[in-house]
Formats: C-alpha cells, structure tokens, sequence
C-alpha cells in the first residue's frame, strides 16, 4: 500500500477534474439562469432567463479555462 | 382519445413495474406534532442496517488481536481500503482524522445499496431520497467547517467565493456561479448520483424479473425468451452488486475531494 506520496492517483484526480467541471457548468446555468428567471418575473419581461443561461455559461468556461486550461 | 388510454388501462398481459415499486405503505401509523413519523418497510430497513453497520464495527474490533481473523480481517481489509484507496490519495496524511468519517460513509452506503440485489430484501435503500440527502448535507456541512477551522471564516469563504487571479469587475459574474457550484451543487449532486444510480438499477432488476416470470409463466414460445432473461437477470444481479459497491466508492472519494478542497485553498 502506498503512503501519500506527492505523485496520487491519475484516475481519482481524473474523476475530480471532471465532476468538478460538469458541477461548474450546472452551477453556472442554475446561478444566472436563476438571476434571470428572478428578473424575469420582477421586470415582466420573457428573455432575460436566457439571457442569464449564455452569461452562466459563458462565466462558467472563463472559471474552467482560468482552473484547468494551463495544466 | 379516451379509447386507447381506456385500452392501454385494461390491456391483458404484461405490465412493467413502474416507480410505483418504490412507495411501501405504513407498518405502524405515528405522527408526532404534525410530522409524519410513520414507520414503513424503507424505515425497518433502514434500522436494520444501522444496527448491521454498527455490529460489524463493533464485534470486528471489541477485542482487537494483533493477528486478525474472521470478522476482525474483513474490516480490518476494509478500513485499509478507504485509508489507502481514499484518504491517502486524496487528502494526503492530514486527511487520517476524517478516516473515521469516510469509513462509515463507504461501509453504509454500501449496504444501504446492497438490499437491493440481497433476497428476500430486494430493495435498495438508497433508492428513496432520505439517506442520500442526509448524507449528502452531512458531507457538505463537513467540508464547509473543515474549511472554516483550518482556514478561519473570513479566508475560506474569500476563497471559495473569489477564485484568485481574476479581475476583480468579473467576480460579478463568477462569485454567484461559484457559491452555486461549491454549495448547492456539490451535495444535490452527491444525493442524486446515489439516489439516481439505486432507483435505476431497482427498476431494471425489477423489469427483468416480472419479464422473466411472465415469459416462463406464457407456457408458449416465449417460455424460450424467458430463459433467455432468466439468465441475463442473474447477470444484471451481479451488475447491481458492482454497482452497489462502486456508487458507495464515488460518494465516499467524492466527499473526500470536498474535504480536501476544503484543507487547501486553491492556488
């Protein structure tokens, strides 16, 4: 069994990285989508729910690239 | 339009268990100030394993040897797995005092799956969303104190809400995108991972099951099919054992990366 060295796992760190960008992602459409559908019903209006799903998308990659795109 | 649903309703032959398959009635009726205490099979069950998770801890180790055997051994083998598989590997030597934690999640989430592939119990507990939930809230309220004693209040959430080296203008559009995605996502996502991975397999063993029975039961052609599925059922049982034990293995790493998150801030 081996102790913790500074080499882990490359699946368990794999795995991570994965789930942590989908959970990203998801978070990034529920936050601002969120946003949008809120402002949506306070203003009457139909279109900023959209809205806020590209603006979470689009800040969600940024927060991706930002953490995962140099390694 | 009514004739077909009408047809659909009354049709003779087979009918494919549905989600209904999860909902057991009321054993003992009890309501504690409006609260819905009542105990059905889920309840029993769940107790059951309690009390099973809890008796394999405690006589595995209430007289511990320095040469294990019997029961001693197998958890012995255990708590080396989640200590080697898990916690070393993800967290590093730091992550040891969560050992315990980690351990009871891996071993209770195994069997609260195991029922379902375990006759005559055939149901898997985490196929309803109590104990996902609650576990799910459990990991997620760990990581967020663990965060907070080893980082202090003001540092951790600093740096779980404010990814460093952005421009500060475009905090505005990640910060809420971060606070969703560390904690709302992270336990919904734990729950319902489990909770998705036991209502599916529940269903297809099921499936597969009442199918077998009703081919074998037609005495006809399909008697022939009914082998057939016979065989693959016994299959799908295995499956759902891996299953069990890999879905138990995804929560308890899973909760250990949180922490571990948590231990180090990002650089």
């Amino acid at each position: 069994m081996s102790d913790s060295g500074p080499e882990r796992e490359p699946s368990a760190r794999g795995a991570e990285m994965v789930w942590s960008i989908i959970g990203t992602l998801v978070a990034g459409v529920l936050a601002w989508g969120g946003i949008g559908w809120l402002l949506d019903r306070w203003l009457g209006t139909r279109y900023l729910v959209a809205v806020g799903i590209l603006l979470g998308m689009a800040g969600a990659f940024y927060l991706i690239i930002k953490r995962y795109g140099s390694s | 339009m009514k004739v077909p649903t009408l047809l659909l309703a009354e049709r003779e032959g087979f009918q494919a268990p549905g989600i209904e398959i999860f909902q057991w009635p009321d054993i003992v009726h009890l309501e504690v100030a409006g609260i819905d205490l009542s105990i059905n099979r889920v309840v029993l069950q769940m107790f059951l394993v309690v009390l099973l998770v809890w008796g394999l801890f405690y006589f595995a180790f209430r007289r511990p040897r320095l040469v294990p055997s019997g029961l001693q051994n197998v958890m012995e083998s255990v708590v080396d797995f989640v200590r080697g598989q898990i916690v070393l590997e993800v967290i590093g030597r730091d992550g040891l005092r969560f050992l315990p934690y980690l351990t009871t999640l891996f071993v209770f989430v195994f069997f609260g799956n195991l029922g379902g592939v375990i006759p005559p119990v055939f149901f898997p507990l985490n196929g309803r969303m109590a104990l996902p939930a609650i576990m799910g809230i459990c990991s997620l309220l760990l990581f967020i104190s663990v965060g907070i004693s080893q980082q202090g209040f003001g540092h951790y959430f600093r740096n779980a809400l404010f990814p460093p080296g952005i421009p500060w203008p475009i905090y505005v559009l990640l910060t809420p995108i971060e606070f969703i995605s560390t904690f709302v996502v992270r336990p919904v996502t734990l729950a319902i991972r489990l909770l998705a991975n036991m209502i599916a397999g529940h269903l297809i063993l099921s499936v597969f099951f009442v199918a077998t029975g009703y081919m074998l039961g037609a005495l006809n052609i399909s008697s022939l099919f009914g082998v057939g599925a016979l065989v693959f059922s016994v299959a799908l049982i295995a499956f759902e054992l891996f299953v069990a034990g890999l879905q138990a293995y995804v929560f308890t790493i899973l909760s250990a990366v949180y922490i571990a998150g948590a231990l180090e801030p990002e650089h």
